[in-house]
């Protein structure tokens, strides 16, 4: 009984820190989004909600994705790759207009869900650590990314485009794809799945011996980040009107710095979705930021090098001593 | 009972694997693909291979002590960028000076995060690679100089007694390397904390002199490889360290190392880059396309871990 309440204490106490973190997290966007206000007053107007949601939204979801495979203690350096991936292989289908959208989204997001898997599938069955498959699954999904589209091209219906960017009888179609998808994720998170994904993370061996299929839940897990990463290859295809087979490059780091930042643990286990979401709204307005004070755009990778290791020591150091 | 001798040798030195594994790839080359029978193209291989290997025995010092580098790649192209642009002002022998003194600063500010921040070494070193490569947009406006420096230019593409200077210069430092991580007592310091931080750390490790001396090591590889690379090609670019971050680390694994640290073989390094090399080549000259070769590249380096560098599931 007395050890059942300690635990129950350390949970709480543990829970009470995560939320602290976004607490300091929340703050932070705030202090962003006001001095973005003074500096943008169309902020909280429509249509740039909409420029701004469909700007964010790719990194978002990648970062969504990252964080589903980082929350099973592993990490997928394929993931810009995969995001390239499904952009080429959206634009190629609906390139010469036979073929409705709906069918070349599915059709893009079956790919990287398959590439995804594949990815999980040898990272449960053949004993390489996470970094190295998925390293080598870079090259991989990059090479098939040219294979489809050499080089930048394809198209978008125009339509599509404009409603996307512009707003859809006043309704922002970006803020509204994040916010289902992110529902989506809640509802995977509520499931069986979500609990063992969160246990696969915290402890493989227990959750093992716990009767928990480990290597599926990994396949899965890889499986589900292809298809938010996916999401966010189609998002960038209507967002810009085209494909490109290396624009997604930037977006392993990017999606891996949103996480950190959101405090997902690098060992797995621990971190909350709402901070990769935060994370990533904070790379992205900051980024922002910085071309509003109209300094050279050239200043903005220092920055996010410098709020990355600003971010993440802060909340190190502050754990630290509880810990120890 | 020879045969199990054998085998048991084979399972515990991976290195010598990636010695074997390049052999073979070298005799299947020479056998069924044109061009690569003759002593130059040898030359040519061993020279190109140079570059990237050097690299990538940086990268084995910080992947033995369970690190991981990713700024190599915005290293090779700050060392080169920054030996052009000095050099335009002051002369070949103070860039290069320069150029390997910023080098060893990034490693240095590199394993400064690692340890007073206590900063994962994928984020601290994602994080300075970032920074630097917007340091050098600004440095040089987006547009950087190209440098004759004689000194570098026979560095790279001369050679003694039919042998490239370029690769006696990398068989030199893979050779210190080798005496560093092998034979040094920092070397062992660095195993240890690959096998178990904490173990080593209640022991006695000096974690933070180790942490510093092997990044700084690796960054200033990283910096030396860049300039060969400039007396190379005659010119720098912002994104001419780009392939040398993940090929690096592939290089590493490949070469029998284990990415999780505390085991492997500085010398099987050695043989991952000549072996990455030689399969870049070969793609090349079957004339496939950009696409294809990535995917088969891709696809040889997974068959090849799984064939020898599976890690133990006793872990």
């Amino acid at each position: 009984m007395r050890n059942r309440l300690e635990t129950a204490v350390r949970l709480s106490g543990r829970a009470a820190r995560g939320n602290l973190d976004l607490v300091g997290l929340c703050g932070l966007l705030v202090v962003v989004l006001v001095v973005y206000q003074r500096l943008d007053p169309t902020l909280l107007e429509p249509a740039t909600i909409t420029i701004l949601s469909a700007q964010f939204l790719p990194l978002i979801l990648a970062a969504v994705g990252q964080t589903i495979v980082m929350l099973t203690g592993g990490i997928d350096l394929s993931l810009g790759a995969v995001l390239s991936l499904g952009m080429a292989v959206f634009v190629i289908n609906t390139a010469d207009g036979t073929m409705s959208v709906v069918t070349a989204m599915v059709i893009a997001l079956a790919v990287t869900v398959l590439a995804g898997a594949a990815n999980g599938a040898l990272v449960a069955y053949a004993g390489l650590p996470p970094i190295i498959v998925t390293l080598a699954a870079s090259f991989l999904w990059g090479g098939v990314t040219l294979i489809v589209l050499p080089q930048p091209g394809g198209h978008v219906p125009t339509g599509l485009v404009r409603a996307y960017n512009l707003g859809w009888y006043g309704l922002a179609l970006p803020a509204i794809a994040i916010a289902v998808a992110l529902v989506l994720w809640k509802v995977v998170k509520t499931t069986r799945f979500g609990l063992t994904l969160y246990a696969v993370g915290g402890n493989e061996h227990g959750a093992f011996a716990n009767g928990v299929n480990t290597r599926r839940v990994k396949i899965v897990a890889y499986g589900l980040a292809g298809l938010f990463t996916g999401l966010a290859g189609i998002g960038l295809a209507i967002q810009t009107g085209s494909g490109d087979p290396t624009i997604g490059t930037p977006y392993t780091l990017n999606s891996i710095a949103a996480a950190v930042l959101g405090g997902i643990s690098f060992f797995g286990g621990i971190g909350q979705m709402r901070g990769t979401l935060l994370g990533a709204l904070l790379l992205g307005l900051l980024t922002n930021l910085l071309l509003f004070t109209g300094i050279s755009t050239f200043y903005q990778m220092i920055l996010q090098g410098v709020v990355l290791v600003a971010a993440v020591a802060v909340k190190t150091l502050a754990t630290r001593e509880r810990v120890a | 009972m020879m045969a199990s001798t054998i085998r048991g040798a084979l399972r515990d030195n991976r290195a010598l694997w990636a010695f074997g594994v390049l052999a073979l790839t070298w005799l299947a080359a020479i056998i069924f693909a044109q061009g690569f029978n003759s002593v130059a193209s040898v030359h040519y291989l061993v020279q190109t291979a140079s570059f990237l290997g050097i690299v990538a025995v940086g990268q084995t010092l910080v992947v033995m002590m369970s690190g991981i580098d990713l700024s190599v790649s915005a290293v090779v192209a700050l060392s080169a960028v920054v030996c052009a642009q000095v050099s335009a002002g002051s002369g070949g022998a103070v860039a290069i000076l320069t150029a390997l003194a910023v080098s060893v600063l990034v490693g240095l500010v590199n394993a400064a995060g690692l340890i007073w921040l206590r900063l994962p070494p994928m984020v601290m070193t994602l994080a300075t690679g970032t920074v630097i490569a917007g340091a050098l947009l600004i440095y040089t406006n987006g547009s950087p100089r190209s440098a004759q420096i004689p000194l570098l230019d026979s560095l790279a593409n001369g050679s003694v007694a039919g042998i490239p200077l370029a690769t006696i210069l990398w068989l030199a430092i893979a050779a210190a390397a080798v005496w560093l991580l092998h034979l040094s007592r920092l070397g062992r310091y660095a195993f240890a904390l690959g096998t178990s931080e904490p173990a080593s750390r209640a022991s006695g490790v000096p974690v933070p002199v180790t942490t510093f001396v092997m990044y700084a090591a690796c960054a200033l590889l990283a910096g030396v490889a860049g300039l060969v690379l400039l007396g190379f090609t005659g010119t720098s670019s912002l994104t001419m360290g780009n392939p040398y971050q993940l090929l690096s680390i592939a290089s590493v694994v490949l070469g029998g190392t284990s990415i999780l640290g505390g085991r492997g073989h500085l010398l099987g390094t050695v043989a991952g880059a000549l072996l990455l090399t030689l399969l870049t080549a070969l793609l090349v000259a079957w004339n496939l396309s950009e696409g294809l070769r990535q995917v088969s590249l891709g696809l040889l380096i997974i068959v090849l871990l799984l064939v020898y560098a599976r890690e133990r599931r006793t872990t």
